[in-house]
């Protein structure tokens, strides 16, 4: 079944329910027969070609929740289908949605405008239109059958329409053809319904390049000057055969040709990516020409950059940056945080040059906070997963550079559809980080006390051992003084006196100390000498 | 524009407004361009923003595949009606004890209803649209479309008593200058339209309808069939030329 074809026609008109005034009655397709024919009319291929079209304005926040319809099944024998995003809708309550787009009927400003009227006129309109699905009914109709003032009726009526509760048909498949002609003309070789303008651009660069010097088809690499717009194979390049003399080879663009596009964006991508948006500020163009990759690619990476860097580099829009470049000085995190995000809130509504954020900040304005971010999440993710499979690591990679502060920036609840999903995840990455530190520091000063504490044993065991042989020393000297006093005993008394002294001194000796008796033993060989 | 809680004496001016709870101006249109007969009847509400009024002649020309003159001529002719009720909406109106009846004889697509009912004009809580519903509802019309031009006629009939009662306020008020006694009795001045309570209500009676007053308070409906549709529709044409 051709998927992507309808989904085309539903961008535009999925529009409607996002616009401030109710649209005007619009037929797309007046056809009834495609009407009970066809009966899935958005297959779940839409929600990642539609969040893939990222890049184009006007994404609705409610493109993310696309998926099949379902009939609305009154009778067996029509079925009238109801838009996917309008599955809310319920015949008995009232919904958030409704409150917000017609408030005159919940303000309780007049009595007689009352929730209780709405579902009257809105469940009769509805009725109504789906006892004869395939007719459209008119406003007229309606009013005709419905008591009550013909203003409010039409504002119900338009509500109505424009969530495509009524007077809804699917796209038909005829409509697709228009843009298989379009494609055609502009006639980049695209596979059936493929005709993005990001597409289409990136197609023409993948055709095939021809070396100017050597005429020969660039294979893997070639390098481009915008001077003169020559395109070089690397070897030619290489060898500096240039054609035109004053040219240099700072002058030359790299340009990868190997479908190399999808790889990772380096850092030194990223950076071409700051610098050309810092010259061309929003023509994506140049800026794709200046990184060498498509521009829808440099769109959504420069969308997933952490929410600071983005900023403080974005010098162009004036509305945006004078709020961020205060906020970025890296003062207090928090008065950053907060800064930036009241500036966001206010600033892309007034930013009127960005039609994308305008638009994307009206219409999660309109949807809530909740469901925007919610939507931006699975389009993030979504469109993480069908492309580029390994962007979610490179932009880990490239917070582990130490950009914290923009982490926790862009993590406090920004409605910037991208950068939320791409920061939380640098943010884990981050503070996985930090817990490690932290343990290896514990580690380490445990290791340091107990080595403190061991030197303090040894230390005390040294000491130990030197007490000990002092305490030898001293008793050596004590007996060594006990042999002197002796001798001086011996010489100075006659042989008798100094025997019985002697004898005397020697026994006092013996009582005192129980020790030395060797010492006793050999003193008398010593007198007589 | 807010007309004040009635007072119940005799002699209160109000200011003027459609006595129904909601605010809301009948608007009848009749335009006749090129042989093109446009005849439509609905009710605006009047702070609706003038924008309003193109963008829905606009769009009533579009469903009706009328030719486009038709949006000015419908926008004009609901500006016009728009702008004579507002120049009403200043000045004083007379609102005294004051039940009127009102009377249906109309002909929607196939259904042909007559009644009369009592109104009681001071009741500034009174829905004709709920009147409306509930009639169709009680006497079981399936024709949806015959609601609002129910509630239609009673409020065109409620208004226009509304304006008469505003002209003979002003001449009360031109001939009061003469008298100074406040009390000189409304019924006579307030049209005589407006139904006698001292003989309806009054000791001597009672609550319950006559009799003989029966045959013109029941509501009658009738289902056409196609062939008198027809006939009943040739005949209104002769009688509008």
């Amino acid at each position: 079944m051709a998927t992507t074809k309808p989904t085309l026609v539903q961008d535009p008109s999925s529009e409607p329910p996002a616009t401030p005034q109710p649209p005007p009655a619009s037929a797309p397709v007046p056809s009834p027969v495609t009407l009970s024919a066809a009966k899935p009319d958005t297959p779940i291929a839409v929600a990642a070609s539609d969040v893939r079209e990222i890049a184009r304005p006007a994404l609705p926040p409610t493109a993310a929740n696309l998926r099949p319809s379902e009939p609305s099944p009154t009778s067996d024998a029509v079925v009238a289908h109801v838009p996917s995003y309008a599955r809310w809708f319920s015949f008995d309550d009232i919904h958030q949605c409704e409150v917000r787009f017609l408030p005159e009927f919940f303000d309780s400003r007049s009595h007689w405008k009352n929730p209780g009227i709405y579902k009257y006129y809105r469940n009769s309109i509805v009725n109504r239109y789906r006892a004869d699905a395939s007719r459209k009914i008119s406003f007229t109709d309606a009013r005709k059958t419905l008591v009550g003032d013909v203003g409010s009726i039409r504002r119900v009526f338009d509500f109505l329409e424009g969530w495509g509760l009524i007077n809804y048909s699917p796209p038909a498949l005829n409509k697709p053809l228009k843009w298989e002609d379009k494609e055609s003309k502009t006639g980049s070789g695209a596979s059936h319904g493929g005709g993005e303008s990001g597409g289409a651009s990136s197609k023409e660069v993948k055709t095939k390049r021809l070396c100017n010097h050597c005429k020969s088809a660039c294979s893997i690499a070639c390098f481009v000057c915008d001077k003169n717009g020559m395109t070089l194979c690397a070897r030619c390049y290489v060898r500096g055969n240039y054609q035109i003399g004053d040219v240099t080879s700072s002058d030359f663009r790299r340009v990868e040709i190997n479908d190399d596009s999808k790889a990772d964006w380096q850092e030194r991508d990223t950076q071409h990516l700051l610098e050309a948006l810092m010259h061309y500020g929003d023509d994506w163009r140049k800026v794709a020409r200046h990184v060498g990759r498509t521009e829808k690619e440099c769109v959504s990476h420069f969308v997933k950059l952490p929410f600071g860097e983005e900023f403080s580099c974005f010098v162009d829009s004036e509305n945006v940056n004078g709020s961020y470049d205060v906020g970025m000085d890296h003062g207090s995190v928090e008065s950053c945080e907060t800064s930036l995000t009241k500036r966001m809130r206010l600033t892309p509504l007034a930013d009127a040059s960005n039609p994308i954020m305008a638009q994307a900040a009206f219409l999660s304005a309109l949807a809530g906070v909740g469901v925007a971010e919610a939507a931006a999440r699975a389009a993030v993710t979504a469109l993480s997963e069908a492309e580029y499979g390994s962007v979610g690591e490179s932009t880990g990679s490239h917070l582990q550079k130490g950009r914290q502060k923009e982490a926790v920036v862009a993590s406090n609840g920004n409605t910037h559809s991208n950068t939320a999903e791409g920061a939380w995840e640098d943010a884990k990455l981050q503070l996985v980080w930090e817990e490690q530190d932290v343990e290896r520091a514990i580690s380490g000063i445990v290791e340091v006390q107990m080595k403190e504490v061991k030197d303090k044993i040894d230390r005390f065991e040294a000491l130990d051992l030197h007490m000990e042989k002092e305490w030898q020393q001293l008793e050596q000297m004590k007996n060594m003084l006990f042999v002197d006093q002796l001798t001086l005993l011996f010489h100075k008394n006659p042989a008798q006196k100094t025997g019985e002294r002697l004898e005397n001194s020697l026994q006092s000796a013996r009582w005192g100390e129980a020790g030395p008796s060797s010492l006793v033993v050999k003193t008398p060989k010593k007198i007589p000498s | 524009m807010k007309g004040q809680a009635s007072a119940s004496w005799r002699g209160s001016a109000v200011k003027f407004r459609i006595p129904t709870a909601e605010n809301l101006v009948p608007i009848r249109l009749d335009i006749e361009v090129d042989g093109h007969r446009f005849k439509d009847a609905f009710t605006w509400n009047p702070s609706d923003p003038d924008s309003e009024i193109v963008v829905f002649a606009k769009r009533t020309v579009k469903d009706l595949k009328l030719p486009p003159v038709f949006i000015t001529h419908i926008a004009s002719s609901i500006q016009s009606q728009l702008a004579e009720f507002r120049s009403f909406e200043g000045q004083e109106m007379y609102a005294g004890e004051k039940i009127v009846p009102i009377k249906l004889d109309l002909r929607v697509k196939h259904t042909l209803i007559r009644d009369q009912f009592l109104w009681d004009m001071n009741n500034f809580e009174s829905d004709p649209e709920e009147f409306a519903k509930t009639f169709c509802k009680d006497l079981g019309i399936e024709d949806p479309e015959v609601a609002p031009a129910i509630a239609f006629a009673i409020r065109e009939q409620l208004y226009e008593i509304a304006i008469q009662s505003v002209a003979s306020a002003r001449e009360s008020r031109i001939s009061k200058k003469g008298r100074r006694g406040v009390d000189h009795t409304p019924a006579s001045k307030a049209g005589s339209t407006a139904v006698d309570l001292v003989k309806l209500f009054g000791h001597r009676s009672s609550v319950v309808r006559k009799r003989k007053e029966w045959d013109i308070y029941e509501p009658i409906v009738d289902v056409l069939s196609n062939e008198e549709v027809d006939a009943l529709e040739a005949r209104e044409e002769r009688n509008a030329r």
